[in-house]
């Protein structure tokens, strides 16, 4: 999974020298490239959708925990499982209509309006199979929360829980 | 088509499955969802199909995650503690010390890097190092953390600007530049206020009276290029007019870039993990803005902004009265509502109201983050106090509380003061565009 964010995080990094560099050509060459903000836009989609799976898994989708915590812990331990799985059926929903959108480019052979005219088909698909690893990863961790729960709630909060300022904190140091 | 009952009644589920702790992005499409079956049946749902296609692959939002890596770049550059100290040349003469310093610090800090726990953390880290050998009141210390290190979302570039302009249709050059003097003005706000407690009661700071030489200080003055120098070029290149926000922030990546290797910061490892928060935080981000996206869609067909403006109508309020109310309720709504997710999630409901009653939108999206930046310092859940305590390790998260006042009251003293006189957030932009 951190492999998702290492080469997303290339791409990012990639993606600001070819700007960078389209900037150069055409203010000192007059010469554009064509499309490098397209290519941005297929970029964020890609490593947008798959990092959701990452963030699923690491657990670093926003959630608000002012009462959760406050509750007793069995009942936050179901509530966790719940929010689990209900990221789940949330990714699964975008991914079908990713889907959809997917299959009328394939239907129809669109392409992009631009200079390069790219089948939208080809960023689509990888779009949508991260929306699909999104699902898999909300469910698989809910899985694993379940499992876990076998240990004692605690161990099930290692995998589920809202993350802590102590973690927060210690993230922001890596 | 919606009343403002079956409106409310909306607003409240989303909040509700909120604060049983669905994700806040799963919340919004839930409610949006229901919405859409409640009224209109499941074919309205495929409909937002393509749109979100369109959502994520938008040249726009290709900025939150360049933003986003440049400031995990800085932040593992290794140029805090230089930067602090050469602040601390320059400011610890001022009544007051070595707190100055901190606002001066989390505010540049903040700036470029836009992540508030971020800077809390860091610039905490150093700080309460160097305030552990001096005899400053506590409290006080740990509020200049909190309090500086909201600036960022405020001064640009703000990705919850980037955000905000997404979701209103609103121009992120005009927002950065609103941004700006209200940014400016309360970091001075900050600052007089320390300076004025420090005047009336002495032994809240130590008196700094020896600094080092001035060829040394000038010296060290370097320390503080890096984070001005791509603060100065991602503006400059959006307003010289040659660059759009997203290449300036492509430009700034590539200037952390450089600065991170020229500090000899650079390794596989400082990379990779500045990647992985990258992409964790940029998706967390993405998804929260793809619901909102969805859910305002749904919003939108389903007629709440004109529920909304009827219901304001009826009341028959001006915009200043609407703007106290709204001050009321994102104090209230910020005591427990995680800052991002209450401008997200309240952005469907207020913003018809927003525009009914003539208020500027650019306006607003000041007006809004300061808001946030209250909610990350008001007691008793501001997200700032505790992770200031956090970096701390000891004693009460009171005494985060007591030394944290002076700076919310500065804040709301903030917002007096954009709504007497608007000019400050728009002089900027007007001048400008």
């Amino acid at each position: 999974m951190r492999m998702i964010g290492i080469l997303g995080g290339y791409a990012c990094l990639g993606l600001s020298f070819l700007i960078v560099f389209e900037i150069l050509a055409r203010k000192l060459f007059n010469h554009s490239l064509q499309g490098v903000d397209e290519i941005g836009g297929y970029v964020v989609a890609i490593t947008g959708t798959f990092g959701m799976a990452l963030a699923a898994v690491e657990r670093a989708h926003t959630r608000i925990d002012v009462l959760l915590l406050r509750l007793p812990g069995r009942v936050q331990a179901g509530l966790n499982l719940l929010t689990y799985v209900a990221l789940g059926i949330g990714a699964a929903f975008m991914g079908y209509m990713g889907w959809r959108t997917l299959s009328d480019s394939l239907t129809f052979g669109s392409v992009s309006s631009s200079p390069l005219q790219v089948p939208l088909w080809i960023p689509q698909s990888l779009w949508m199979a991260g929306l699909l690893v999104f699902a898999l990863a909300a469910l698989l961790t809910a899985l694993r929360g379940l499992a876990a729960l076998r240990h004692g709630l605690e161990a099930a909060d290692q995998v589920l829980a809202p993350t802590t300022i102590a973690e927060e904190i210690e993230e922001a140091r890596k | 088509m919606i009343d403002l009952t079956g409106a409310v009644i909306g607003f409240v589920i989303m909040l509700g499955l909120m604060f049983i702790g669905l994700h806040v992005g799963i919340a919004m499409l839930a409610t949006g969802v229901l919405g859409a079956l409640v009224y209109f049946g499941p074919p309205v749902l495929l409909s937002f199909g393509t749109n979100l296609w369109a959502v994520m692959n938008d040249f726009l939002l290709t900025t939150i995650p360049l933003f986003v890596l440049l400031g995990e770049l800085l932040l593992r550059a290794g140029i805090t503690r230089n930067m602090y100290e050469s602040l601390t040349d320059w400011l610890s003469r001022l009544p007051g010390g070595l707190l100055h310093t901190n606002i001066g610090a989390c505010a540049m800090f903040s700036a470029v890097s836009g992540s508030s726990v971020a800077t809390a953390a860091t610039i905490g880290t150093v700080a309460l190092d160097e305030f552990k050998r001096r005899a400053y009141h506590e409290p006080l210390v740990l509020g200049t953390i909190a309090a500086g290190a909201t600036l960022g979302i405020l001064i640009p570039p703000s990705v919850n600007l980037i955000i905000y302009g997404a979701l209103t249709n609103t121009s992120i050059g005009q927002l950065f530049a609103a941004g700006i003097l209200p940014g400016i003005l309360l970091t001075l706000l900050f600052m007089v206020i320390i300076a004025a407690a420090v005047l009336w009661k002495p032994s809240l700071a130590e008196q700094v009276t020896e600094v080092p030489p001035r060829a040394e200080r000038l010296r060290r003055l370097r320390f503080l290029l890096p984070p001005l120098g791509i603060f100065v070029v991602v503006m400059g290149a959006i307003y010289g007019g040659w660059a759009t926000p997203t290449e300036a922030a492509a430009l700034g990546v590539v200037l952390a870039f450089m600065l991170a290797a020229a500090n000899r910061a650079l390794s596989f490892s400082m990379l990779h993990a500045a990647f992985v928060a990258t992409i964790k935080t940029s998706a967390m981000l993405l998804f929260i803005i793809t619901a909102a996206f969805f859910l305002n869609f749904i919003v939108g067909l389903l007629g709440v902004p004109q529920a909304m403006s009827r219901a304001v109508t009826d009341l028959g309020l001006n915009a200043t009265e609407m703007i106290l109310i709204l001050v009321l309720f994102y104090l209230v709504m910020g005591c427990f509502l995680e800052t991002l997710s209450m401008m997200v999630g309240t952005i469907p409901v207020v913003m018809p109201v927003v525009l009914h009653l003539g208020i500027d939108p650019v306006w607003f999206g000041i007006f809004l983050v300061i808001m946030m930046e209250l909610a990350l310092i008001t007691p008793p859940v501001g997200m700032n106090l505790y992770v200031v305590q956090g970096v701390r390790k000891h004693g009460e998260l009171a005494d985060v509380y007591r030394g944290i006042l002076p700076f919310v009251a500065a804040m709301l003293v903030m917002v007096g003061l954009i709504i007497v006189w608007p000019q400050i957030v728009m002089v900027i932009p007007e001048a400008l565009f």
